[in-house]
């Protein structure tokens, strides 16, 4: 679990500037919310790029999260990114005027897709490449929305745990607000990580780090004193998720098919 | 005689693009006067090619950057790494020797990483051999990356007499622990520290820096002498461009002070080895 925060620093802005430089941009852009994943990568990306090459969406649903607005933009003025603010509400609301819910995490789902959308509508008209800022944690237990805020081309904060992230954030030097922030999905007002998954992220990681990375079984992780319950849910969490991590079954008919035996590098090429 | 490791990142499976990174380090190298000039594994083609790995392999005799390669080492000795094909179609994951104008040897990856992160066994063929040959720089061994961490093939340039052991590699970092490169760049120290004491050998280490589908490659470069000393080593997980100067005289030197080769019983080995096999046979 540890990490040396400034040997990554230099790893992940390589990796922005090489992988967005293969593939011939000089721009990178991420959706800025004012938590603490996203202001990480706008950081690195900010290192990595220059900040005038970096853009930050700020996409609020009306005024039902001020602060983190707030935050956001006061992070993008200091790093020196360029930032816009956009409403999604007017877009949500028409669509949820056509096909009412009151579905919290129907409607939460539908504004991080708008949001998506709006990224790769900027990702072609400011010839810039979306930063992924979905951590090793939410992936592993599938906490995020497919097509929505897991959207991306290329993720350098991928194989970080949240904690991981956070000690990034303190290396960084990023406001105090943002790093002790509540983490937050933003689907819904009142709405916290932790409180929906049951887990501190402290804990969380711990036992995602022995599953995953240790490759510990679930007597070996409950012998050291986690309980065995929420280990059994994590592991559910892992497996029930597989599908938000991979492209999704091609069914095979032919002798070549693409994901089963047509297999090229993502950096073909590059 | 100086030594040239360029810690490149070639363009993955674009064969013209990287001889021409090739040909800009071997100008700079012959600037510097060097006399040999080691690239890392798969350095005409990139690493992680999959199935392009059929696309971009060549008959050594009959592609046409080979013979420009083999033309540019009337000048400078090159060690690089392609995928080479076979007369029966074969691919394999090889590094060249070439030296004044002559293919001095070619070596075929034998141990071929399958597992977690890599697949090579599914689109390369294994190698058979692991020899020795004459170069310049005397009796002189080839390994490529993940050889290297066996005991045995390393031993067996030992027994096949080499002063001189050129591993070329494509080594991703993993573990970010420590804060000197990535912690995965510890047992390639390591091995490098053990082997080149323990065999009286020079051990030089070129791997490449950059990253491919996400990997990244842990760079760390490095010689070490024939008493284990670490005379240089390249940045971590970045291009680099290294010179050592490399005295074969060294070898001599360490074999009379520490003499682990000469009083090494390769007879006992292969005994012992016949018992071994035979006893998983019955």
């Amino acid at each position: 679990m540890k990490i040396d925060c400034a040997f990554l620093v230099r790893v992940l802005s390589g990796f922005i500037r090489q992988e967005l430089g293969k593939a011939g941009f000089q721009k990178g852009l991420l959706g800025l919310s004012g938590g603490l994943d996203s202001s990480v990568c706008a950081a690195l990306a900010a290192k990595a790029l220059g900040p005038k090459n970096v853009l930050g969406l700020i996409l609020p649903y009306g005024d039902s999260f001020p602060q983190d607005v707030k935050d956001a933009t006061s992070l993008a003025r200091r790093l020196g990114i360029r930032s816009r603010l956009l409403d999604i509400a007017p877009m949500v609301d028409s669509y949820f005027r056509m096909i009412p819910s009151q579905d919290r995490t129907l409607r939460g789902n539908k504004m991080a897709r708008e949001r998506m959308s709006i990224l790769y509508d900027f990702s072609a008209r400011e010839k810039a490449l979306i930063l992924g800022t979905s951590n090793k944690t939410e992936l592993l237990i599938g906490y995020g929305t497919l097509h929505g805020d897991m959207a991306c081309a290329v993720n350098p904060l991928g194989d970080l745990f949240k904690t991981q992230v956070r000690r990034l954030a303190e290396h960084l030097r990023l406001p105090e607000n943002i790093r002790k922030k509540k983490p937050t999905a933003g689907l819904w007002p009142g709405q916290t990580d932790e409180g929906e998954i049951g887990l501190s992220y402290e804990e969380l990681d711990e036992i995602l780090y022995r599953l995953v990375d240790l490759r510990q079984t679930k007597a070996e992780v409950a012998a050291q004193g986690f309980e065995r319950k929420k280990v059994e849910r994590i592991i559910g969490l892992i497996k029930n998720s597989e599908f938000k991590r991979q492209m999704p079954p091609i069914a095979k008919i032919s002798s070549r098919t693409i994901g089963h035996d047509f297999l090229y590098p993502y950096d073909w090429g590059k | 005689m100086i030594i040239a490791l360029a810690q490149i990142s070639p363009v993955l499976g674009d064969v013209d693009k990287n001889v021409r990174l090739h040909l800009e380090i071997i100008d700079k190298a012959r600037k510097e006067k060097a006399g040999l000039v080691v690239f890392p594994e798969l350095s005409l083609t990139g690493y992680n090619l999959r199935d392009l790995a059929a696309e971009v392999a060549f008959l050594p005799k009959k592609d046409k950057h080979f013979r420009e390669l083999l033309s540019i080492s009337r000048a400078v000795d090159l060690v690089f790494g392609f995928v080479e094909e076979d007369q029966g179609g074969l691919i394999y994951n090889t590094a060249a020797y070439l030296s004044r104008g002559r293919p001095l040897h070619l070596h075929r990856k034998v141990y071929l990483p399958t597992f977690g992160m890599f697949d090579e066994a599914r689109f390369f063929a294994p190698g058979k051999d692991v020899l020795t040959f004459d170069s310049p720089l005397g009796r002189t061994g080839l390994m490529i990356c993940r050889e290297f961490l066996h005991l045995s093939a390393g031993y067996l340039l030992q027994a096949g007499g080499a002063g001189m052991v050129i591993v070329i590699s494509a080594a991703p970092g993993r573990g970010a622990s420590q804060g000197r490169g990535f912690d995965t760049s510890r047992m390639w120290e390591l091995m490098g520290e053990a082997l080149s004491f323990f065999s009286s050998a020079f051990v030089i280490y070129c791997n490449r820096a950059g990253f491919e589908d996400g990997m990244a490659f842990a760079g760390g470069s490095f010689v070490f002498s024939p008493t284990g000393r670490l005379l240089a080593r390249a940045a971590y997980a970045e291009k680099d461009f290294l010179l050592v100067e490399v005295d074969p005289e060294q070898v001599r030197r360490a074999r009379r002070r520490w003499p682990w080769v000469r009083d090494d019983k390769p007879e006992v080995i292969l005994q012992a080895l016949q018992k071994i096999l035979g006893g998983h046979e019955d």
